[in-house]
């Protein structure tokens, strides 16, 4: 009883010790070895972690003095709606210890269970333990894959120990920890480059995640630092000196803050900047896309299952302070408007992942526009389910792409595109089936999971009055129902467009290209079969009428609302009937534009330029900081030319001295020598050794003598 | 008879006695044999001694002092002449010439 509790910190252990085996040992020559004993690790990870669920659906509880308890889990009395109903649930278990003195308080650090990070523990390391699976397939020709074994499981532990941290300090370590490996993963295919310039390579696509994210980091640091400031430490917990201590609450909510925001909005803002570029809200969307130029399990598990969601988990764990703020609003503001704009975008992408990756932003925006109108337990709901579903699309992605290089060869441009795919049905069907079971969630078809968790979130704007958010994540859903079918035809219905290159009428570029597509190989398809399942039965966390999930968390229930679930599901077939519509029979010859394209050019041109937001930024931040550069570089030069000038003034004075050194000492010097020798050499001639001179000398000076004594002197 | 006092003036004694001794001082600095220095230095002293003896006899004939002087004088002469020639003598034997010029190991 409470034992896997207890060992709990083993679970973010296990892939570090992973990364650090590979890394630092002969492990990594061997690849084989390198990625099952990652994915070993992992799974043995995900094991723990779901004993540790087990262990916290039972409702033990673990205090801090050791003891165990069973705590019921249930639902108290009435409707869940809106933040002025929130209650946090409480930890499970709490380990801590004392890391560094601060001032008068000691900071420490250690992991908190609770309901909320039990369930995400065990999402992540099952998703994180089906991508490991299936990267042993997908990375089966890669040179480095040791590296990217050795990265993914780095990744992973960041995230896990994110989940688990005691403390908002060791959550953004680790959450810099993850930023670190997704620029390290995102790159990694450093050395690959485009022939067309305007393309981003997956280098500059890395520095611009970790860019983007930086913006967002730094503005959660103050929000980090500014929170400290006012509460003393950064622990999480409901007690004094604690973060979400009721009194602390109650006082920055009403505090003055800057720019006329009250403490509490002030501080949840800023946090809620980190969740902006981390989960790839507008405006720091940009960097999501791109990231696409990474491997695709990578895009699976960070860019749809894990990282993006941290940004949502750290808007759950401070929610506190959010609702002692007026930040809501604004947080359901930008995240409907991602929601709808992301939507827009995806429709007229070409790129299989690009689809997927607007269409993760665009679910991330559900999420937080949620969290904006206080259904957090929906949020958490939908964050649950579209892991699930997000990285079995991503998966199932990555399996038609493998197919595609069997045709068309390596080139990502050509095997990603779909307009080059096509009937894929028939070549894949395991990718096919799974895939179509992904759609659906996603989609929000019953009984699907993304339907249960779709209709929450639109529930819970109905019935708090946030109409213009309904309306708008309504939009959002018909648009994701019409670009997933659209894509679902272009990939897998209809004929197969690259045909020619099989039969051998046209040559393909590079690779073992020219063979027919084929079904991915067991190690692929067994997770996507996996994902499928939790994509399909994740619902049933929160059925209604029997609604686990608000029960685990504590939380007060819905009732099912068929209005919701109405509006929801016939937006979404109408989504699909026009998806249908359009798309049956588009692209049956080789050069046909899409049906959009050919019907409305101006608008898709806008969409399949995602709205020119990289370009608009390039245009103005870009400009401003080039701008900034030729200011900084003239000052620099300024500089320099000062120090030449002192410089050249040195050299002059130092010839200056010189001059009077050489010439006026030194050359008197020489000529006062000269005047002594030529003067002792004039002497000397007096010397002639000859007695007879010697004796005249004599002689002249007695006469001399006589002279002055006998005339002069003697007056 | 008379005294030589009264019939030759003393002035004239003084000036055979100086023209005397600037003879002997010509001689001792032009001479290159250190044999004819050594007589000139002999002249100059015979002239000193003829200046003594003329102020002597002209002046104050009843002391005895002026013979006495005049004596002295003519022993130094005696004396420094056979140094003079002795030192002759040795430089002759260490280096087989008596020519002054040659002689000139003090020359700077």
């Amino acid at each position: 009883m409470g034992v896997s509790l207890q060992y709990a910190w083993l679970i973010p252990t296990l892939p570090f010790l992973a990364f650090v085996l590979i890394t630092l040992t002969p492990v990594r020559r061997n690849h084989r070895a390198s990625a099952w004993l990652a994915t070993g690790l992992m799974i043995v990870a995900s094991i723990l972690a779901l004993a540790v669920l087990f262990e916290t659906a039972q409702g033990v509880r673990i205090a801090a003095n050791g003891s165990v308890e069973l705590v019921a889990l249930e639902s108290p009395a009435g409707e869940n709606i809106g933040a002025e109903r929130f209650q946090a649930p409480e930890a499970n278990i709490v380990q801590t210890f004392r890391w560094a003195p601060a001032g008068d308080s000691i900071i420490t650090m250690g992991y908190l269970i609770d309901p909320v990070v039990a369930l995400l523990l065990a999402m992540v390391t099952v998703a994180s333990s089906c991508i490991h699976l299936f990267s042993i397939g997908y990375m089966a020709d890669d040179p480095r894959r040791a590296r990217f074994f050795s990265f993914i499981a780095l990744f992973s532990a960041a995230m896990l120990l994110m989940l688990m941290a005691s403390n908002l300090i060791l959550l953004f370590i680790a959450w810099e920890l993850m930023g670190l490996c997704s620029y390290l993963l995102i790159g990694f295919w450093f050395d690959r480059g485009y022939a067309d310039p305007q393309q981003i390579t997956p280098r500059a696509a890395a520095i611009k995640a970790f860019i983007t994210t930086r913006i967002g980091d730094v503005l959660l640091m103050i929000g980090l630092c500014y929170l400290w400031f006012k509460a003393g430490s950064l622990d999480l917990g409901i007690q004094a000196g604690q973060v979400f201590d009721s009194e602390f609450l109650r006082r920055i909510g009403q505090e003055a803050g800057p720019f006329g925001l009250t403490t509490a909005t002030a501080i949840a803002l800023l946090l809620f900047c980190g969740t902006i570029g981390k989960s790839a809200q507008v405006p720091l969307h940009i960097w999501l896309p791109d990231a696409m130029e990474g491997p695709t399990p990578v895009s699976a598990l960070i860019h749809a299952a894990t990282m993006v969601a941290a940004g949502v988990f750290l808007v759950i764990r401070t929610y506190p302070i959010f609702v002692a703020s007026q930040a809501l609003p604004i947080v359901a503001a930008i995240g409907a408007f991602t929601a709808l704009f992301a939507a827009l975008i995806a429709v007229g992408q070409f790129d299989i992942k690009r689809i997927l990756a607007y269409s993760t932003i665009s679910q991330l925006g559900f999420m937080v526009a949620a969290l904006g109108i206080g259904g957090w337990t929906v949020a958490l709901f939908h964050l649950l389910t579209h892991a699930f579903f997000k990285a079995l699309l991503f998966l199932g992605a990555g399996s038609v792409i493998h197919g595609m290089e069997a045709t068309i060869g390596h080139d990502p441009n050509r095997a990603q595109d779909i307009r080059n795919m096509g009937g894929l049905r028939r070549f894949m069907p395991t990718t096919f089936l799974t895939y179509m079971v992904g759609y659906l969630s996603l989609v929000g078809i019953v009984p699907f999971a993304g339907f249960w968790s779709k209709d929450e979130i639109l529930a819970e704007s109905l019935l708090t009055g946030n109409f213009l958010v309904l309306i708008v994540l309504l939009l959002a859903s018909l648009l994701t129902a019409f670009y997933m079918t659209r894509q679902i035809l272009l990939v897998f219905y209809g004929p197969f467009r690259s045909a020619a290159l099989v039969h051998g009428e046209t040559s393909p570029e590079h690779g073992h290209a020219g063979s027919e597509p084929h079904e991915s190989p067991a190690t692929m398809t067994i997770p996507l079969i996996l994902l499928a399942l939790f994509a399909t039965g994740a619902g049933l966390l929160n059925l209604p009428g029997i609604h686990w999930l608000s029960s685990f968390l504590g939380q007060p229930v819905h009732a099912f609302n068929p209005i919701a679930a109405g509006l929801g599901t016939l937006v979404a077939l109408i989504g699909i009937g026009l998806g249908i519509a359009y798309y049956r029979r588009a692209f049956t010859t080789e050069n046909e534009r899409d049906p959009l394209d050919m019907q409305i050019p101006g608008v898709f041109a806008w969409l399949n330029g995602r709205f020119f937001v990289d370009q608009l930024y390039a245009a103005s931040i870009g400009r401003l900081t080039l701008a900034l550069e030729v200011f900084s570089s003239t000052i620099d030069r300024i500089i320099d030319r000062v120090v030449i000038g002192f410089d050249r003034l040195t050299t002059f004075l130092g010839r200056v001295n010189y001059i009077v050194d050489d010439t006026l000492l030194n050359d008197g010097a020489d000529q006062i020598v000269r005047g002594a020798t030529i003067g002792g050499n004039g002497a000397s001639r007096l010397e002639t050794g000859k007695a007879q001179d010697y004796l005249a000398i004599v002689f002249a000076g007695m006469l001399v003598l006589g002279v002055v004594s006998l005339y002069l002197l003697g007056r | 008879m008379t005294s030589i006092v009264s019939a030759v003036p003393l002035s004239w004694v003084l000036i055979v006695a100086g023209a005397l001794f600037c003879i002997g001082l010509f001689g001792a600095l032009t001479r290159r044999n250190i044999v004819g220095m050594l007589l000139g230095i002999e002249l100059m002293l015979n002239a000193v001694n003829i200046n003594l003896v003329a102020f002597w006899r002209y002046l104050e004939p009843q002391l005895v002092a002026g013979q006495v002087f005049a004596l002295f004088v003519v022993v130094v002469a005696a004396a420094e002449a056979a140094v003079g020639l002795a030192m002759a003598i040795s430089i002759y034997r260490s280096r087989n010439t008596v020519n002054a010029d040659e002689v000139g190991l003090l020359r700077g």
